[in-house]
């Protein structure tokens, strides 16, 4: 079924304009967030630093070959030191750019232990998935993730899966 | 500012950033040369005293991180599974220091560089984000993270660390 | 004992080399663009200075390189985690419904 879906909005928007930025107005809760992440790579950037990254590196590889070809990756994370610093308005405001015909939601998760949420929207085009966004709500964190361009949404749920536990070097001689 | 003047003030500080992260002496000082020979190339690009310090200490640590990365592959595995520090006693510091140095030395290039940022040069995670180029949450989780796996690794020889 | 406390003192700094800042002024002296320049090498020295300006436009381009590249990685991070948690719910609710 969500096959048939997508095959119907690729057909509907054949010939749509290139995926963009959405465009977030975060600045006031920026202002009112303890810790902000702000990173805007756009193509250039993302192709400058698809250079630097490792093809030797088993994670940076990976992250080479899922940037290839994105046209920006955006995301802002905001922490605050209490829970209720932003309100649902703020965050039906991140949603607005996303009811438009062209995006898709196709994931929404919420925990009520932990009082998290997730959303996953697609941008679809007629090549097929032509951008990301994700809005992800905590009590004291709220992240923003605008991907623009083809991404492979499994390899990227993988990269987050296991980015997490570092490893450590040992002497092999021990 | 004059040159010689600047390498004294600094080749401690830029030494131990490279020792520390690479644990190899003569790798170090080569490390720490090349990064007063770059000092000297952008000597008329520094504004202040502070500016030079920031600068060197932003080189050492990136330069020490590449290094770090570049050098010969080994395998990897869980702190949780690296061996336990030998013949630590609570009141052997001077092996204690020897063993903090080695597990952090084990740390993940980013987190290692991280530590000594923090305990060698005594910098807040603002400046360590500054400093290295990463964003201050990224400093602080990984700062805590480190600072759990050390105590636990530690507490298993030593018993109960008060924090 | 304190563990930040026993951190600091194992990080305190260490000198390098006794003879380290002779070494660093003796290769400041013989890098290029340091000599006289001869006339019949007059041509040698912009070229040395453009290599010097070169390199220096190198390294700074390899740490903005660096940088960007941190920021792909953390970016990459952060939304793989967020969809990662959105997929394992996902399947911890289709499974307990199958179950």
């Amino acid at each position: 079924m969500r096959a048939a879906a997508l095959s119907i909005a690729a057909l509907l928007l054949a010939g749509a304009l290139p995926a963009q930025q959405l465009k977030w107005d975060s600045e006031k809760l920026a202002a009112r967030a303890s810790d902000t992440v702000d990173i805007s790579l756009d193509g250039a950037l993302l192709r400058f630093a698809t250079k630097f990254l490792s093809d030797e590196d088993k994670d940076e590889a990976k992250v080479k070959k899922l940037i290839a070809g994105l046209k920006g990756i955006y995301v802002k994370s905001f922490e605050f030191k209490k829970p209720g610093e932003y309100t649902a308005a703020d965050v039906e405001s991140f949603r607005a750019p996303l009811h438009s015909a062209d995006w898709q939601r196709i994931v929404g998760t919420h925990s009520n232990e932990e009082g998290e949420t997730v959303e996953v929207y697609v941008k679809n085009d007629s090549k097929g998935i032509g951008g990301m966004a994700i809005i992800a709500t905590e009590p004291k964190q709220l992240t923003l993730v605008n991907i623009v361009g083809a991404i492979d949404l499994d390899s990227l749920s993988d990269l987050g899966g296991h980015f997490g536990i570092p490893g450590v070097e040992v002497d092999k001689k021990k | 500012m004059e040159f010689s003047g600047l390498v004294r003030q600094h080749q401690a500080m830029v030494f131990s950033i490279a020792w520390h992260m690479l644990r190899d002496r003569a790798v170090a000082e080569e490390l720490a040369q090349d990064v007063f020979l770059s000092l000297h190339q952008h000597l008329a690009e520094m504004e202040s005293p502070e500016h030079v310090l920031f600068w060197l200490r932003r080189v050492t640590g990136n330069r020490a991180l590449d290094e770090a990365r570049r050098r010969q592959r080994r395998p990897m595995v869980s702190l949780e599974n690296a061996p336990e520090p030998v013949a630590v006693t609570a009141t052997g510091d001077p092996l204690l220091g020897t063993a903090l140095r080695k597990l952090v030395a084990a740390l993940p290039e980013k987190a290692r560089a991280i530590v000594v940022m923090r305990y060698q040069e005594d910098l807040d995670p603002t400046e360590i984000a500054r400093v290295l180029g990463i964003p201050v949450g990224t400093v602080k989780s990984q700062l805590q993270r480190a600072l759990a796996l050390l105590r636990e690794k530690l507490s298993r020889s030593l018993g109960e660390i008060g924090i | 004992m304190n563990l930040e406390d026993e951190l600091r003192s194992a990080f305190k700094r260490r000198e390098p080399s006794p003879d380290f800042t002779e070494r660093v002024l003796a290769r400041v002296a013989a890098a290029p663009g340091r000599r006289e320049p001869r006339p019949w090498i007059r041509w040698a020295v912009p070229i040395a200075a453009a290599l010097l300006l070169a390199a220096g436009s190198l390294e700074y381009r390899h740490y903005q390189g660096e940088r960007a590249k941190t920021q792909v990685m953390l970016a990459v991070r952060i939304a793989g985690s967020k969809l990662n948690k959105a997929q394992k719910k996902v399947q911890m609710l289709t499974h307990r419904s199958n179950s």
